[in-house]
């Protein structure tokens, strides 16, 4: 990736982030804590487990949408956040210089569209799967524009042609996006009927009404 | 912490070793959709600028031991992080 290119990721991301750690340190309570931190350590593992989607390709749950339904957006964010960190800290996958980008298509955006829609579409029942595919599609073509982006940059010397780069990366989390969508629908529909108290964005509740009535 | 938790910790790390399976049977060696569109354009890793202290692991033992060790770490640091933060609110 073009050095600009990977700057303008941390510049993005950080401020985005920052809100969210602020956010969730001003409205955490006691009975979410675990939860949180069960979901994080859920999602690294469920992120490890690559699943074949045809054509020679596989994918795996990013899990930003799950994060924003079961624990809102800040802490979604947080979540995610949490994850490529260690994921990138620890065990090297997806490196440290693009973790800025990494964060912002990941943990900023991909949250941002599925807390979008999950707010629009509040209450129809294709509201999580729909919120899960387009997390990861519209992540994933930001993600194509930003290699896009650095080739033209650099005039060649990082990132891929935007030709080749777009469609791609489209084409490929179009489908993979429709595995997201089942597991997360499938994850949703299963904790709404054993622990229905945990699908917090389902309900679409204010940062002031979990202050007021708790989590 | 509550018992569902622990019971729902114990219900992943399962989940996980199961589907590790599944993982090393038919995924293990496709690229993932970034990782394809990097080949299709004709990107060459280079040197990582950092060196991290694990990888994922080659075989299903490792993978499972490294996800046990990406589960823990990663719910100590967010639990640690996010009681601080409690404890430091309640105190005010």
């Amino acid at each position: 990736m073009d050095p600009a290119v990977l700057m303008a990721g941390w510049v993005l991301a950080l401020p985005a982030i920052g809100w969210a750690f602020w956010r969730l340190n001003k409205t955490i309570d006691e009975r979410s804590v675990p939860l949180i931190a069960l979901l994080a350590a859920g999602l690294f593992v469920a992120q490890m487990l690559n699943f074949p989607v045809g054509g020679g390709v596989s994918g795996h749950l990013i899990g930003a949408a799950l994060a924003v339904i079961l624990v809102g957006l800040p802490a979604g964010m947080v979540v995610m956040t949490t994850v490529l960190v260690i994921q990138a800290l620890l065990f090297g996958d997806g490196g440290i210089t693009a973790l800025g980008l990494n964060l912002l298509n990941m943990a900023v955006i991909a949250p941002l569209v599925a807390y979008a829609i999950m707010a629009v579409f509040k209450g129809n029942k294709l509201a999580v799967p729909v919120s899960a595919w387009s997390a990861v599609f519209i992540s994933s073509v930001i993600c194509g524009l930003q290699l896009g982006l650095s080739y033209s940059i650099s005039g060649g010397a990082y990132g891929i042609e935007m030709a080749i780069a777009l469609p791609a990366m489209a084409g490929w989390h179009a489908i993979i996006g429709i595995g997201e969508g089942v597991i997360t629908g499938g994850v949703v529909l299963f904790l709404g009927k054993v622990a229905p108290e945990t699908l917090r964005m389902s309900q679409v509740r204010t940062d002031k009404e979990v202050v007021e009535h708790g989590a | 912490m509550e018992r569902r938790y622990l019971v729902a910790s114990v219900a992943i790390l399962i989940a996980f070793a199961v589907g590790l399976v599944g993982y090393y049977a038919l995924s293990a060696d496709l690229g993932d959709g970034l990782e394809v569109t990097l080949e299709e354009g004709g990107w060459e890793e280079g040197e990582p600028a950092y060196q991290a202290p694990f990888d994922y692991g080659s075989d299903y033992f490792t993978g499972l031991i490294m996800g046990l060790v990406g589960f823990a770490a990663t719910f100590t640091i967010l639990f640690l992080y996010l009681r601080a933060v409690k404890t430091r609110k309640s105190d005010r």
